[in-house]
């Protein structure tokens, strides 16, 4: 009798438990934890190096008639790289699950370090799918990209997080600050392709 | 919630763990079953609600797991390096609500590193994970980096200012559902790892052991220290190791002495003083015979008297046996002068300044790989000199160039005596064809040179190693200079100080007097800049190998007299990443012509 009791007053808990947290929880994802706002950007004519050991012109990448994805890491890194890595899976993830695959573009700050073949194995350790490009380059060329995207820092260990949409439509970037939830980075992305 | 009865906790810890359970369920089933959002938010709700009343210390009580210790602490490693479960499982977890992340990605260690005493990067403070600090209040100091920005270092995510000490339950609680005792939420950068109970007490007994006791050779005291020297080194060698060592041991005994007066006269010191001086002692390792004797000659060294780091070393044998020997004993060996480091992608415990010769044969792999006259591979003939330098010259090419998916290259190995005899270099020439040479050798006369130049077909090049021909590289005739290219894998811009400023500020360049230096003196001054400014200056009372290591990777970038930069980042061990191919310019004191970048993709 009192196990019966119990589970009926679980079942009641769990429900006032739900109404009580509603609101909070609605409100807590309509709070942005995340910057956004809509920038232009003049990015340099390099040629880079991507995980299969091609050069790769980045302007060419970076142009056509789908969005573009632009994040920037480095193969040892921790902390920010492996949750903004995490965040282009699941939106390889979600969108592969309506048949689409997003453009997605990683560049090293540690071009020193991050050869093909360590991009390569990177992105083996995250299960990428194809479509996801991990690039490096000299120096002065990656310098010169994270310049054009208003994002140089001096040094590796100095990095953010932040993800880059390029509209193809008119060509200008969503740029986006901080840790998005793989809902809001989809709602981003799919902002960008619609408009 | 003040007022349940017991009945209420019952019913809640039944609930607790009917969560867990469908949680452990969920992991166990993995990929196949996808929980909606539904079922995801009346989950997460609940443990969010569960984890309020564990703050008032009604959360069911984890129970040690019922295991050996040392089986527990070494799946509590698994877990915490490798992201693996007792299961063999990954570890699930999510980060930001509903980013799913899995664990052989990156682990615990990835952010807390591998002592568990945390980390700065990319703006995030990652606060320690050890039980020593957990199960202690923490009190965050005032901090001029809380002014944002003050070094270009954005502070994206601090640790909280303040709160209580954990418990077991209420650490099992954070990392289940990101909240701390005082009830305060975790920065989104944490994962949420929805552990069972047995598995959680497994963590968490493997942090209660993380770092609990000083690493071998440190006391509050006095840091010992070793340096290893092999018998087969020169006696200006040694000494040119061995005068900056010893400078440095006495300035830190100095420094002691000076504080130990100001004590005397009543000096009051702050913490951070108190952590900054302590004495250092320096034993020499040598070793001597053959490499099979050096394990026990070592073990012996240790077991007399254990040290918390060799620092350098010098060798011109292989230096395999004291690496593994480093490894094993988990101890911290410190950038060593040696042409031989070994090549693994999973080591610990050795810093190198690189890769020796087998980065000189890489270098020369991926450039070649960018070369627009590249020859089809089997135009590409490698001679090797049946010495260990030519073997790893050789090795680094080999791998390199298969890394860039292509075919293997003909490769012949030939005695020093072989190579004296050009007659024998001619034949091979005349029957494979080649239009590039790779002559990893220093005993091949280099005034054959101009004429083997021109038995090769275009675009006509021999490849060779700086590094291994030494002073000999000079004595390469003008005539072969345009047709002859080579590794150079120190620095060729002009030197004007590093960052922490004890150098010169007039340009130091290179120059071909260069050549079969060792950079002994130099590299090992650096060795001490990064291994005592760098990594034990900044331990404070954490005197714990693994954490020197932990900060030392942690680092920004330097420059160095030696070498154009020295990098770093967790599980990096060669801390200079480039190779410069150069050509000679004409005369006895030719210009070094750079004919690619530092570092070549």
């Amino acid at each position: 009798m009192k196990k019966i009791f119990c589970t009926v007053r679980s079942s009641f808990l769990m429900i006032l438990i739900l109404i009580a947290l509603l609101p909070v929880a609605s409100a807590q994802a309509d709070s942005k934890k995340y910057k956004r706002t809509v920038e232009r950007y003049s990015l340099p004519d390099v040629t880079l190096v991507n995980q299969d050991g091609k050069r790769v012109r980045l302007q060419t990448l970076l142009s056509g008639d789908a969005p573009v994805v632009v994040d920037f890491i480095y193969g040892t890194c921790t902390t920010i790289c492996p949750v903004l890595s995490a965040g282009y899976l699941n939106l390889q993830n979600k969108l592969a699950a309506k048949g689409l695959k997003p453009r997605l573009i990683s560049i090293t700050i540690d071009p020193e370090h991050d050869t093909p073949y360590v991009m390569k194995k990177y992105l083996k350790r995250y299960r990428s799918r194809p479509g996801w490009d991990f690039l490096t380059g000299s120096r002065a060329d990656i310098d010169a990209v994270m310049k054009g995207f208003n994002a140089y820092i001096p040094d590796k260990m100095s990095h953010y997080p932040l993800n880059l949409i390029r509209s193809p439509i008119d060509g200008k970037w969503v740029r986006l600050f901080g840790i998005m939830s793989s809902r809001e980075f989809l709602a981003e992305y799919q902002s960008v392709e619609e408009n | 919630m003040h007022v349940l009865d017991c009945d209420s906790i019952c019913c809640l810890n039944n609930l607790y763990g009917a969560v867990n359970l469908v949680l452990t369920w969920r992991h166990t089933i993995g990929a196949k079953f996808i929980m909606n959002r539904i079922q995801f938010s009346i989950l997460l709700l609940v443990t969010l609600l569960l984890s309020s009343f564990s703050t008032f210390g009604y959360a069911a009580e984890l129970l040690p797991v019922d295991l050996p210790k040392a089986e527990i602490i070494r799946l509590g490693e698994r877990m915490y390096r490798d992201g693996i479960l007792p299961s063999g499982a990954p570890l699930t977890a999510f980060i930001r609500g509903d980013v799913e992340v899995d664990s052989s990605a990156f682990s615990c260690s990835s952010c807390h590193m591998r002592a568990g005493l945390g980390s700065v990067e990319g703006g995030v403070v990652t606060p320690p994970t050890t039980g020593n600090k957990l199960y202690q209040p923490y009190l965050r100091p005032s901090s001029l980096d809380d002014i944002p920005d003050r070094t270009g270092r954005y502070v994206y995510a601090k640790t909280v200012s303040e709160r209580p000490a954990y418990t077991r339950d209420s650490l099992a609680t954070a990392l289940r559902f990101g909240t701390d005792p005082a009830g305060q939420v975790f920065n989104d950068v944490m994962p949420r790892y929805p552990l069972s109970d047995s598995d959680m007490s497994i963590l968490i007994a493997y942090l209660e052991e993380l770092s609990s006791g000083y690493s071998p050779g440190a006391t509050l005291e006095v840091f010992a220290f070793a340096t290893i020297i092999t018998d087969d080194v020169s006696p200006a060698d040694r000494a040119a190791l061995l005068q900056p060592l010893q400078t440095f041991i006495n300035g830190v005994n100095e420094q002691m002495d000076m504080y130990d007066k100001f004590i005397y006269f009543n000096y009051t010191p702050t913490i951070d003083m108190k952590n900054a001086f302590r004495r250092a002692t320096l034993d020499i390792w040598e070793l001597k015979g053959a490499l099979e004797t050096w394990p026990r000659q070592l073990a012996d060294y240790a077991a007399k008297k254990p040290v918390f780091a060799v620092l350098g070393g010098i060798s011109n044998r292989d230096w395999q046996p004291i690496h593994n020997f480093c490894e094993a004993q988990r101890l911290p060996c410190l950038f060593p002068i040696t042409d031989y480091p070994v090549i693994s992608e999973s080591s610990w415990y050795s810093y190198y300044f690189n890769k020796g010769f087998y980065q000189e044969g890489e270098a020369v792999a991926r450039y070649l790989n960018r070369d627009s006259d590249l020859p089809a591979s089997s135009r590409i003939l490698q001679i090797v000199q049946d010495s260990p330098a030519g073997k790893t010259l050789a090795s680094g090419f080999n791998t390199s160039w298969s890394q860039l998916e292509h075919p293997d290259v003909t490769s012949l190995s030939f005695s020093a005596q072989q190579l004296r005899d050009t007659t024998n270099l001619y034949r091979v020439i005349k029957q494979y064809k080649p239009a590039i040479i790779l002559l990893w050798s220093d005993d091949s006369p280099t005034s054959e040179l101009p004429e083997l130049l021109t038995s090769l077909a275009a675009p006509a090049r021999i490849f060779v190693s700086s590094s291994y021909l030494g002073a000999k590289t000079l004595s390469i005739p003008d005539a072969a200079r345009a047709g002859v290219f080579m590794t150079y894998p120190y620095r060729l811009t002009p030197f004007t100080g590093t960052k922490e400023g004890a150098d010169s500020k007039v340009p130091i360049l290179a120059s071909a007097k260069d050549f079969g230096k060792r950079r002994i003196t130099t590299r090992t001054i650096t060795m001490l800049m990064q291994s005592a400014l760098q990594g034990l200056r900044r331990l404070q009372d954490n005197l714990y190998r693994d954490y020197m290591l932990d900060v030392m990777s942690m680092q920004m970038d330097q420059v160095s007299l030696d070498y154009e930069r020295l990098s770093f980042g967790p599980g990096q061990r060669y801390i200079s990443k480039g190779c410069y191919i150069i050509q000679l310019g004409k005369g006895s004191e030719p210009a070094l012509i750079p004919r690619s970048d530092w570092v070549v993709h």
